[in-house]
């Protein structure tokens, strides 16, 4: 009994060793002291039990490099906050920047204790997130601060249970009833893109302020941000769906508020959520969650067994299926569509003719098959089956098939007879012929009228 | 974020008594208009301003209050007016310059306000947010609401709505209407009378004196000829016929070639007897 048990636990705790992000189980992190990674090492070590192969650098040294040979040495980035002004010659933003089109994972966290590095400032610029100036700031709610540890300060923010802010997306931020510190936080303000999306922002009595320049009064022309236009948590996921994940809070993945008690004024204490948020984070930002497959994409005219045919005629009844799968921490998963999201096929030639939600037709041990049934459009030419599912949190799914959609052929159309519009052409046609042979009987077999015979 | 203003005020409601709290007094709202908006309006930490504000294209709203920590004039580190678009939720906040006395002010004018609340067709709300650093108690109140009266000869820049990843409408082709017949009874009407021409046609023969009695003559004289020629004539609208309903052009040619020759070849000795018939004068 207990060898089976045990190999089991082997297996378990192989598995569990093997589970790691599809991207990749290379990270980096980069540290202003490598002794400093103590403080975090509940985080570090959560990462390396999950799979994750760390190596750890500071920005001085000698040998620090993201490529080698044009290939990526790393597959996630994770930078802890760092007091040296620049990051060097090999952490510029054109560098960073390069990781990410290169498909690497960034995942940034700031500290207001600290200024932010000129090349982290010039990495977030390039995709629009702005960040306080002169490099610092401290966001301060004196509304929801922790009153066990920062009474006097209010720079620790209490965010309760992160709920996402726009609807119809993944839960994967989301801790019901639970509590997340933000300590020393600092608040980023994000542009407009669509690659953008802010997961945990500032409540809207909270601000940002310079705790050097602006410790006893706030100018009024100097205010950086204010309420929800300051974001604590943002995420990034460009065109090739690599990820960059903007932290303001480092210290929320230390060791010590990991499980650290907060309370609000005048309310309850709260034991933090922050280890199971930290997890959370990094998985996301290193692709352990939120990365979708496209399995198989099938379509077929209705009533015929070949599958994906390259042509189909005009008002052709087709079946179009798409199968996907998640990957969720370990494993590949099905998808289910986060709740108020539809998975839609576009049917297009230049612009959609059809833009169609799928059902979901059937589930497998880790894949989901979403499907329709639908006529092509009366116009032929050339059609691509369109997936086009981009969303926030979730890689990005474009699938495109195309196809020849042909008009009627000649012995496709309904017959003549068919058509009651027709019937005096038919009859025509058929008193032209009785008359024509009665033509041809009477001058061939007529008797002259009034010859005797 | 209502949510968290709620829950800010009702967590300042609860520890009202606990600590001291921030709090403003003399607080006064003045429109300086040149279209005859002008306003002065007073309000409290209890009793807010009744009446809408209007705030006209060049006019300036100007806010002054005096905050406190628990009755001591005092200033704050936060002292913001937030105005709150109240359909959407955006909020916009205007720090106030306060003196150490406490003495602070803020003015507002149509260029100040973002896009979104000056297009706003609901009067904003705004608010005052007193708080500072320490143990005391920072203050949420709700002041004034005033509407923004644009003006209408100037164009405001509608910001272009940013894309958003995220479900689309849905398009369902609109399919051509089908080819449409008249109604059945007048094809119906039209056959029968082109068919009734046929009959027409043969009364019309038969009355010029039309009639098949050499039929009997020419079989006689030239069985085979006669049968085959006429049954080719048959034949052709036969294949004819086959091509319309079922066969391909490539089923029918030979088909009219074996029916043509036929009817050459027959039609040749057929029309001869014909023809002595004419000679001979009987026809």
């Amino acid at each position: 009994m207990w060898s089976i048990l045990s190999v089991a636990a082997a297996l378990v705790y192989a598995a569990a060793v093997s589970a790691v992000s599809t991207a990749g189980n290379r990270l980096l992190v980069v540290l202003d002291d490598v002794a400093e990674k103590d403080l975090y090492s509940q985080f570090l070590g959560d990462l390396t039990a999950r799979g994750y192969d760390v190596s750890y650098e500071t920005p001085r040294s000698e040998g620090l490099a993201l490529f080698h040979l044009g290939e990526r040495k790393y597959d996630h980035l994770l930078f802890l906050p760092s007091k040296v002004k620049g990051l060097g010659p090999n952490l510029t933003p054109s560098h960073l920047v390069n990781f990410v089109n290169a498909d690497g994972n960034i995942l940034v966290a700031q500290t207001s204790t600290v200024p932010s590095s000129t090349s982290i400032v010039g990495f977030l610029s390039e995709l629009d997130i702005s960040l306080p100036v002169e490099r610092t700031g401290t966001v301060v709610d004196h509304f929801n601060y922790d009153v066990r540890s920062a009474a006097e300060s209010h720079d620790v923010l209490v965010v309760e249970g992160p709920i996402n802010i726009r609807p119809g997306l993944k839960p994967y931020f989301e801790i019901e009833g639970g509590v997340v510190a933000f300590p020393h936080a600092v608040g980023h303000v994000l542009g407009s893109g669509p690659l953008l999306s802010p997961v945990v922002r500032a409540s809207a009595t909270a601000y940002s302020y310079n705790p050097k320049e602006q410790a006893e009064v706030l100018d009024a022309d100097d205010l950086f941000a204010a309420g929800q236009q300051l974001s604590l948590l943002s995420v990034f996921q460009a065109r090739n769906s690599a990820r960059v994940t903007v932290l303001g809070s480092a210290e929320l993945l230390q060791n010590k508020w990991f499980e650290a008690v907060v309370g609000k004024p005048g309310g309850n204490s709260f034991r933090t959520d922050n280890q199971e948020f930290a997890k959370r984070v990094s998985g996301w930002a290193f692709q352990e969650i939120g990365v979708l497959r496209v399995n198989s994409i099938e379509h077929k005219l209705q009533e015929s067994d070949e599958l994906n045919p390259g042509i189909y005629r005009i008002k052709n009844d087709v079946s179009y299926n798409i199968s996907l799968s998640e990957w969720s921490w370990d494993k590949w998963v099905p998808f289910t569509l986060p709740q108020d999201d539809v998975l839609q096929l576009e049917f297009s030639m230049l612009s959609p003719f059809h833009r169609l939600n799928l059902a979901r037709r059937r589930t497998t041990g880790d894949a989901a098959v979403y499907g329709i049934s639908f006529t092509l459009p009366d116009q032929h030419g050339i059609f691509n089956f369109k997936v086009n599912y981009k969303r926030p949190f979730l890689t990005n799914i474009e699938e495109k098939n195309t196809v020849s959609v042909r008009h009627f052929a000649h012995d496709e159309w309904p017959r003549s007879f068919v058509i009651s519009g027709a019937w005096p052409w038919i009859s025509g046609i058929g008193a032209t012929v009785s008359g024509f042979v009665g033509f041809c009987a009477i001058w061939m077999y007529s008797k002259p009228v009034g010859k005797k015979n | 974020m209502r949510f968290s203003v709620a829950s800010a005020v009702l967590a300042l409601a609860s520890v009202a008594s606990a600590a001291s709290s921030w709090t403003f007094a003399e607080g006064t709202v003045k429109v300086a208009s040149k279209s005859g908006n002008d306003a002065v309006e007073k309000f409290d930490g209890t009793a807010r301003v009744r009446n809408t504000l209007t705030l006209g294209h060049q006019d300036k709203l100007k806010v002054t209050v005096v905050t406190k920590d628990g009755s001591k004039a005092k200033r704050p580190h936060q002292a913001f007016l937030v105005v709150k678009e109240s359909i959407t939720g955006l909020e916009a906040p205007f720090p106030l310059a306060v003196k150490e006395s406490g003495k602070g002010s803020v003015e507002i004018s149509q260029k100040d306000l973002p896009s979104q609340l000056l297009l706003s067709d609901s009067p904003l709300s705004a608010s005052l947010i007193i708080a500072s650093f320490g143990s005391s108690q920072g203050s949420v109140t709700p002041v004034f609401d005033f509407n923004v009266k644009r003006d209408p000869g100037a164009t405001v820049e509608v910001p272009e709505k940013p894309l958003r990843y995220g479900k689309l409408a849905e398009i369902h082709h609109i399919f051509r209407a089908d080819p449409k017949n008249p109604p059945v009874i007048i094809s119906l009407v039209f056959s029968i009378a082109v068919l009734a021409t046929v009959p027409a046609l043969f009364i019309g023969w038969f009355a010029l004196g039309g009639n098949f009695n050499h039929a009997q003559k020419a079989l006689g004289n030239a069985p085979i000829s006669h049968a085959v020629f006429f049954g080719s004539i048959i034949a052709m609208e036969g294949v004819f016929f086959l091509y319309y309903t079922q066969w391909n052009l490539f089923q029918a040619l030979p088909a009219i070639g074996v029916v043509g020759v036929t009817a050459f070849l027959s039609g040749n000795k057929a029309l001869g007897e014909v023809q002595r018939r004419r000679l001979a004068g009987e026809r």
